[in-house]
């Protein structure tokens, strides 16, 4: 269904970038084209924020990496999800980016055994839903900092979910 | 891993060199120690080979060796100390000084990388890095394991000056063998057993017998043949001589380096003798406190180590003293010139020579040989040896441990070998084989090593040798073998867990990532160098870190996040190991990625870092910029931490020395909204004195308001224009009190001297903690300028403290007045808030004023978080500018392709010479009318200053709402009649005559409206129709003198709130000021309710004109109603009066009169009340001339009101002006109505038709009720009186008092195409059938005989009367039957006799008579009414041909008789 959306909504400019953080976790986002910047960042335990911070920043890294790796061989069909995009001592790092280019983080903690890939696949696949909605809304100027609440909310049911 | 000044090669063989151990016997080192150096460092320039050397392998083949080096170190012996994999703290100490001695210079070479959208300046080389890899490497100790540093042989050198040199150098000899074969020593290690000893003998040119010294030498080459000694001749000069001569200085390279690591401690030291000084100091402290330490100072230093290491197992007592000889010494050579003072050029080539021939005659030949020789040994013992370790193998089944680890002691690291034990043979044949760059060989030796070293478990023993394996296998060259990482890796595995040896895994490491670097393998290289960071050391992690981070940038897709994170955790490392400016340094590099993409905890966090390590290094204005980011920027943080950044900030701030005094900082807290600046000049006003009501003026308290200022803007106009006879000169420029952001700013605003300006300044508060403000003030320039002579003069910066001194001090000048709010100095400004303060000016001379900024002290409130502020909180006295940018314009097509914005002069005022002033109170001003009530005021007049004041003149938005009276008319008040009411009437009132009737013509009088327009002190002047010159008595009014006068008002029309703006006008007395005039503003809200409600109508008398001897005669219906809602308050209406005025009509006489005198009404009742008007019959033909009114009052009480007079004419010619200017209006309308209704036709000439027909149902009456009202107020009864006008326009038509809102404005249609223009202007036919007044004159009853005459003829006289002013055709049918069913039933009819239609002309107004005769045959009841008349205007065409409207039924009575 979100293909059909996205096509609708596609150019292939590449506009923004997202990210989630599970860790028990945050959502980010970002403009990726020009300056990768956060659309939304959430993470729980809030204490050690800029150390998430700091990680979905590297991270940016490692999908663009991807991205231009895949992009060069299928560049219609390829798959969204981007995997396990690198361990780190204490957390996992998935990515996913959409057709426009937004890019979805989500960190987990790696003690964490309940999120398997399939799992994550399907929260980026949700997240990737209600971030549609959140573009189909023609109040929200596209690049602007998320503030919606439905899409608020979503993130925060994934996140207790996930921890 | 950033670029590196040595390539890989270059590196790794300058880390493996051949090492040559000294010896000196005392003598030689006094002849070294003319140049300040010592022999080591003597040579150590000239250890590079220029020249290629040879020598043959074990299968005698030549091998070339190219530049090559040796180390050159003077012996130290130190006793055992076991090897730890840890550096110790001295050794940590001077990595750390090495580090931070190397700086990036200062500006130097940054390039900028550009990856993606960043662009990044990065300095691509780290030399920190090379500094503490350099060191790091010389600072290895040697190990068991590996050969490489184990020094290969020894040079011993004694002087030819020596009573015997032979025996000295058996003494040396003995020492040094000795030194290898105590086992008292285990430093230094040496390479082979039997060492190279290669005797030297120095000779002093200057001071020693040459001679001697060649026959000693051929004495040495008897006894150790001519390769294994050599005859050294140095110092041919002397020190003092020849200075003249320049002689390059290659020492100082090599030896700074020991100084600089030194300086460290006192950068301030210039680089010479005294920090040599220094640094020998310090090298006895070191020797005195940390004995172990091995060549830690290269250079003198050095030196001085092992000349007390050689000395101290001498004389163990003797310490002190000679410390304090050699100190002496030391210092007195110190002192001396520069290193190498004594040696020529010649002597530099000896020394090269000398290298050489050592090198090439000595050193190689002798590895040659140990090669030549372990190669035999491995060769011969191979066969065996293998032989019988698989046989054992085999025997024991896989047996682990060989035979020689049984004695052997057991670590960690695995076996420890003895140092002859066959497994290291080959081992040192590799490392042999690797100083003296045959790679290839060194390869196998250590592969094959390994195998030996991993079957026997020696893990430390077989990491070092798959790293040298490694190594040699890379430094190849070639494609022969690919280079095995794996090795690397393994390598460092062990020595890092196996071994825990961190030295050793570090210094793989940095080879390995080295190597992987030259292989582009930018990734692995940075994965390796983080897997090498731990917490043991900062520095070395922070290093690492930092060539990671370089790694990742120098990547084919430069990865510039992880670049800069790994910078940051750098950063972080470097600031644990107290290398600020380093830290400091990677924190600003990764600023770069962070900055302005939205992540501001990271920024934040950077910027705090960042703040505080420029703080401690003393870099006070870049830690305020990085504070300044952080507080400025909106910030996400959370309160307690915006308060940490906050106090953090001001405590930077305070000690920052020298910044509050030279000038004032600019503070970034709190923000200053500059745009809501708001500037108002002039005095705060009193808004009320007592009874008085001041004018409101503008205050800072009002909003702007677009729409209101139009208002006001356009009042000012006509007010202006009316000033100057009509015109607006084209100098003029609206006069704004108060400027803001949506005033127009271009002009420089104009000041008056003495008069106060405030300026309000809108402060918003970003942070989440409050902040505390105190000792505001503004900062100001001003330029004394006279206006009739300019002449710039002295400016002066007015600072904030000197304002008080300021007064007396400074002569006149601009003197400052309080601050804004003088009783609070402090403020609070609380989370997020916006709040303004005001600051007040009182210029005292002409001239320029700019006010540039605000001074304020900051402070922040105590971390408890409550507000109380105590005053000996921190704070920081700093300055903001005030810069306005001005509109952005948008003129012309360059303006809007770029972004430019106008100038904003809302800060520069120009200060004038004084101008009058006035203030303006209003007594007894009502709040609430009744609409229509007439009340009477004062108003007071005020010159506050010491300029006259003239032309004062007032415009208002409801000209009909007030007047001042005419005072050509104003007679004295009339005594009061007998019969007035208590109060006194805003009237003037005449007693009524006891005899008359109430409701008769009492009196009559004309009146030109000019005398209530234009006449002296008359309501309208020429120029705007808004605007009223103010009677005063002189015109002027004197500075200090006040007039009062009266001011009637009266209710508005339309009940409800109404806004209504006074815009004051004077002038000074003298012209040609910068201000030509000045202005004050005033608004009053009237309450209007509702009162009467009056509607008339005007009625065509049917009466014939001769009946009354006149032209024409009206019957006027005035209904009134009252309407007022509120019971309570109004008990009553009374309708005393009823007065009309009119250029041509004007009231007779009451045709009702009431059975009571007055027409009383109560809530909710209606009145209807008759008129009849007339024709002023005087003034008919010259009433288009004399524009004169006819005031003509009809009393209905006892007294009479002159309505001729003030104000009642007042407002009924002001409520004339605002009324005529809608009247076209509803003419035009009307006429479009009826154009459609119409439908088309021929338009031509029809302008003007429609005059004529419109013309004859005109009446230009108006009326004016005049009523009083009985009020109950406070239990008291009072008596309002008022007056309601309506203005009859068309005979038939209704008006009303109360003006009708037009429906079809209420909601009008856009519409996109501009509606036809009416095609109409053709008369209706309503209209058209006005022309021609019929009137029937026969007898009322008739009798007649029908059985005489059967036939009854009745004469009847029809009257045709012109209405119009044009010549009318008009054709009268009597044939005409009426079609009704109705009159069809009538029995009988009659007919007209004789001619049966006629067709007449009629001229203007005039009347015909035409006799009829009609026949009856019955008696009966007749209608006459049956004529049809048509007319037409005679000059148009048959098209409007219009019925004519029938007269009444006209019934005759015909009785039979």
């Amino acid at each position: 269904m979100h293909q059909v959306r996205l096509q609708i909504k596609g150019s292939d400019e590449a506009r923004y970038s997202y990210s989630i953080d599970v860790q028990i976790s945050a959502v980010l986002q970002y403009w990726s084209k020009p300056k990768n910047y956060p659309l939304f960042i959430r993470s729980v335990p809030v204490q050690n924020e800029l150390k998430f911070h700091y990680t979905v920043h590297t991270s940016l890294d490692v999908v663009e990496e991807k991205i231009s790796a895949v992009g060069k061989a299928m560049a219609d069909q390829r798959e969204l999800y981007l995997g396990l995009l690198y361990p780190t001592e204490d957390y996992k790092v998935y990515g996913y980016v959409t057709n426009s280019k937004v890019k979805f983080v989500i960190v987990v903690d790696s003690s964490n055994t309940s999120l398997r890939d399939n799992e994550i696949r399907s929260m980026f696949r949700k997240l990737h839903n209600s971030f549609t909605d959140v573009m189909c809304n023609p109040f929200y100027n596209p690049g602007d900092t998320i503030q919606s609440k439905a899409f608020d909310s979503i993130v925060s049911a994934m996140m207790v979910q996930a921890s | 891993m950033a670029q590196c000044v040595q390539s890989v090669q270059e590196l790794i063989q300058d880390s493996f060199v051949p090492k040559v151990a000294v010896l000196c016997s005392e003598d030689a080192q006094k002849i070294t120690r003319k140049n300040n150096l010592n022999f080591s460092e003597l040579l150590r320039p000239f250890c590079r080979l220029t020249s290629e050397g040879h020598m043959r392998d074990s299968n005698n083949q030549v091998q070339v060796v190219k530049n090559l080096r040796i180390s050159v170190n003077n012996v130290v012996t130190r006793p055992s100390v076991p090897t730890s994999g840890v550096h110790s703290p001295a050794q940590r100490r001077l990595l750390s000084e090495v580090v931070s001695a190397s700086q990036p210079a200062e500006g130097g070479v940054a390039n900028v990388i550009t990856a993606g959208d960043y662009d990044l300046n990065i300095s691509a080389t780290t030399p920190w890095f090379e500094a503490y890899r350099e060191s790091f490497l010389q600072s290895m100790p040697a190990s068991d394991h590996e050969f490489l540093n184990h020094y290969l042989a020894c040079l011993l050198v004694v002087s030819s000056s020596e009573a015997v040199p032979v025996e000295q150098f058996l003494k040396l000899s003995q020492e040094q063998h000795m030194i290898q074969h105590n086992g008292e020593y285990t430093n230094p290690k040496w390479f082979i057993p039997n060492t190279l000893k290669y005797y030297v003998l120095l000779h002093d040119m200057s001071q020693g017998d040459e001679q001697r010294a060649d026959s000693v030498y051929e004495d040495m080459k008897q006894r150790y043949g001519s390769q294994g000694c050599y005859l050294l001749k140095i110092n041919s000069r002397t020190a003092a001589a020849g200075t003249d001569e320049q002689i390059p200085d290659p020492w100082s390279q090599y030896l700074n380096k020991s100084s600089l690591q030194s300086q460290v401690r006192n950068p301030a030291m210039p680089c010479d003798e005294s920090s040599n000084r220094q640094s020998i100091n310090k090298g006895l402290r070191f020797n005195h406190t940390t004995p172990a330490l091995t060549l830690v100072l290269c250079g003198r230093s050095c030196k001085l180590l092992d000349y007390k290491g050689k000395h101290s197992c001498e004389l163990p007592s003797d310490k002190p003293t000679r410390r304090a000889k050699s100190l002496q010494f030391y210092t007195g050579v110190a002192a001396g010139t520069s290193h190498g003072a004594c040696l020529t050029l010649n002597d530099h080539n000896r020394l090269r020579l000398f290298i050489q021939e050592f090198t090439f005659r000595g050193l190689l030949p002798h590895i040659e040989k140990n090669i030549r020789q372990l190669n035999d040994q491995l060769v011969s013992r191979k066969g065996l040896s293998r032989s019988l370790f698989s046989v054992t193998k085999k025997l024991f089944g896989g047996g682990k441990v060989p035979e020689k680890s049984i004695a052997e002691l057991k670590n960690t690291s695995g076996l420890l070998y003895h140092p002859e034990a066959p497994e290291l043979q080959i081992r040192k044949m590799a490392d042999l084989c690797f100083l003296v760059q045959h790679y290839e060989l060194a390869y196998s030796c250590y592969h094959t090593a390994k195998k030996d070293f991993l079957s026997d478990q020696a893990m430390l023993y077989a990491a070092g040798a798959l790293e040298m394996a490694a190594v040699s296998a890379f430094l190849q060259g070639g494609a022969q073998r690919p280079y095995p990482a794996h090795y690397m890796d393994t390598a460092i595995q062990t020595y890092r867990d196996v071994c825990k040896n961190k030295v050793l895994a570090e210094r793989c490491a940095l080879f390995s990532a080295e190597v992987l670097k030259s292989q582009a393998k930018y990734s692995d290289a940075a994965t390796l160098l983080i897997k090498m960071t731990s917490e043991d050391s900062d520095l070395c992690s922070a290093l690492l870190l930092e060539q990671a981070a370089h790694c990742f940038i120098n990547m084919r897709n430069p990865m510039v996040r992880k670049f800069a994170f790994h910078m940051i955790l750098a950063g972080h490392r470097f600031s644990k190991a107290g290398q600020k400016r380093h830290a400091l340094r990677c924190y600003c590099q990764a600023m770069q990625v962070y900055k302005g993409k939205g992540w501001s905890l990271a920024e934040d966090h950077i910027n705090f870092t960042i703040g505080r390590q420029s703080f401690t290094l003393r870099q006070p204005e870049n830690a305020v910029l990085a504070f300044r980011h952080i507080l400025t920027n909106d910030s996400q943080q959370t309160a307690t931490q915006q308060g940490a950044f906050l106090r953090e900030y001001l405590y930077v701030y305070r000690n920052v020395p020298g910044v509050c005094e030279v000038a004032l900082p600019q503070l970034p807290l709190p923000c200053i909204n500059s745009s809501a600046t708001r500037v108002y000049f002039g005095h705060e006003r009193r808004l009320a004195e007592g009874e008085k009501q001041a004018a409101t003026h503008v205050s800072l308290d009002q909003e702007f308001d677009q729409d209101l200022a139009a208002v006001w803007q356009d009042l000012e106009e006509q007010v202006v224009a009316a000033a100057n006879r009509g015109v607006v000169p084209s100098t003029f420029y609206p006069t704004q009190c108060c400027l803001n952001s949506q005033t127009d700013n271009l002009h420089f605003p104009l000041a008056v001297v003495e008069e106060p300006i405030i300026v309000e300044v809108a402060f918003r508060n970003p942070l989440k903690v409050p902040l505390v403000l105190s000792d505001l003030s503004l900062l100001w320039k001003f330029t004394l300028k006279d206006f009739s002579r300019p002449q710039p003069q002295d400016v002066m910066v007015g600072d904030a403290v000197t304002i008080t001194n300021e007064k007396e001090a400074i002569a006149p000048r601009v003197r400052k007045g309080k601050g804004g709010i003088p009783s609070v100095c402090k403020f609070l400004t609380f989370s997020l808030l916006s709040w303004q303060a005001r600051l007040k000016l009182l210029p005292r001379q002409t001239g320029q004023l700019t006010i540039l900024g605000l001074v304020y002290n900051l402070a922040s409130t105590p971390s408890t978080g409550d507000s109380t502020i105590n005053s000996n909180s921190p704070s920081v006295r700093g300055r903001q500018d005030l810069e306005i940018q001005g509109p952005r314009l948008n003129q012309t097509k360059e303006e809007k392709t770029s972004v430019s914005h106008g100038p904003d002069r809302r800060l520069d005022p120009t200060i004038t010479p004084p101008m009058p002033l006035l203030e303006v109170f209003f007594l007894q001003f009502p709040t609430a009318l009744l609409c229509g009530e007439i009340r009477k005021a004062y108003v007071e007049f005020c010159n506050v200053s010491h300029v006259p004041l003239c032309g004062l003149r007032v415009a208002s938005t409801h000209p009909d709402f007030f007047t001042f009276g005419s005072s050509s008319l104003a007679t004295p008040l009339t005594p009061l009649s007998p019969t007035s009411f208590e109060n006194c009437s805003a009237y003037k009132t005449l007693a009524t005559p006891p005899g008359a009737t109430p409701g008769s013509v009492t009196a009559v009088t004309l009146v030109s409206a000019a005398d209530f327009g234009s006449g002296g002190g008359g309501v309208f002047g020429t120029g705007g129709k808004r605007v009223a010159e103010i009677p005063l008595g002189e015109g002027t009014l004197t500075p200090g003198e006040s007039t009062q006068l009266p001011l009637w008002l009266r209710g508005p029309d339309q009940e409800g709130v109404h806004e209504i703006n006074f815009l004051f006008y004077y002038e000074g007395a003298e012209k040609g000021g910068k201000i030509s005039h000045r202005v004050l503003r005033h608004t009053v809200f009237i309450c209007a309710s509702r009162s009467l409600s009056v509607r008339a109508t005007a009625c065509r008398s049917n009466t014939l004109p001769e009946e009354e001897g006149r032209n024409g005669s009206m019957l006027v219906f005035v209904d009134v109603e009252n309407i007022n809602t509120s019971e309570a308050g109004v008990r009553e209406f009374h309708i005393a009066q009823v007065s009309s005025s009119s250029k041509q009509w004007r009231l007779h006489k009451c045709i009702n009169p009431a059975e009571n005198k007055d027409c009383k009404l109560t809530t909710r009742e209606r009145g209807k009340l008759c008129f009849r008007a007339t024709r002023c019959k005087p003034h008919e033909a010259t009433s288009k001339s004399l524009e004169k009114y006819t005031f003509a009052d009809l009393s209905l009480g006892n007294e009479q009101i002159i309505s001729s007079t003030t104000p009642c004419a007042d407002f009924f010619f002001r409520r004339c002006q605002s009324s005529e200017s809608w009247r076209p209006l509803i003419a035009v309308e009307t006429q479009g109505r009826h154009s459609r209704s119409q439908g088309a036709g021929p338009g031509g000439g029809a302008e003007d038709i429609t005059g004529v027909v419109r013309k004859c149902n005109e009446v230009d009456l108006d009326i004016i009720v005049l009523w009083k009202a009985f009020v109950v107020e406070d239990n008291k009864q009072v008596i309002l009186e008022g007056q309601l006008h309506v203005a009859l326009q068309t005979i038939g038509k209704e008006a009303c008092s109360l003006r009708q809102k037009e429906e079809a404005q209420e909601m009008v249609l856009l519409k996109f195409k501009p509606e036809l223009p009416p095609p109409m202007t053709r008369p209706s036919m309503e209209q058209l059938s006005h022309l021609i007044k019929t009137n029937l004159h026969y007898p009322e009853s008739y009798s007649h005989s029908f059985v005489q005459k059967s036939l009854c003829m009745i004469p009847v006289i029809l009257t045709l009367s012109n209405c119009s002013l044009a010549q009318v055709d008009a054709i009268i049918d009597l044939r005409h039957k009426t079609t009704s069913p109705e009159s069809l039933e009538v029995h009988g009819s009659f007919t007209w006799l004789g001619k049966t239609q006629y067709k007449l002309q009629l001229r203007a107004q005039e009347v015909m008579r035409l006799p009829l005769r009609a026949g009856f045959l019955h008696a009966g009841v007749y209608n006459l009414g049956t004529p049809r008349v048509f007319a037409k205007l005679a000059d148009q065409g048959a098209m409007c041909e219009t019925s004519q409207q029938t007269a009444t039924p006209a019934l005759i009575i015909i009785n039979s008789t």
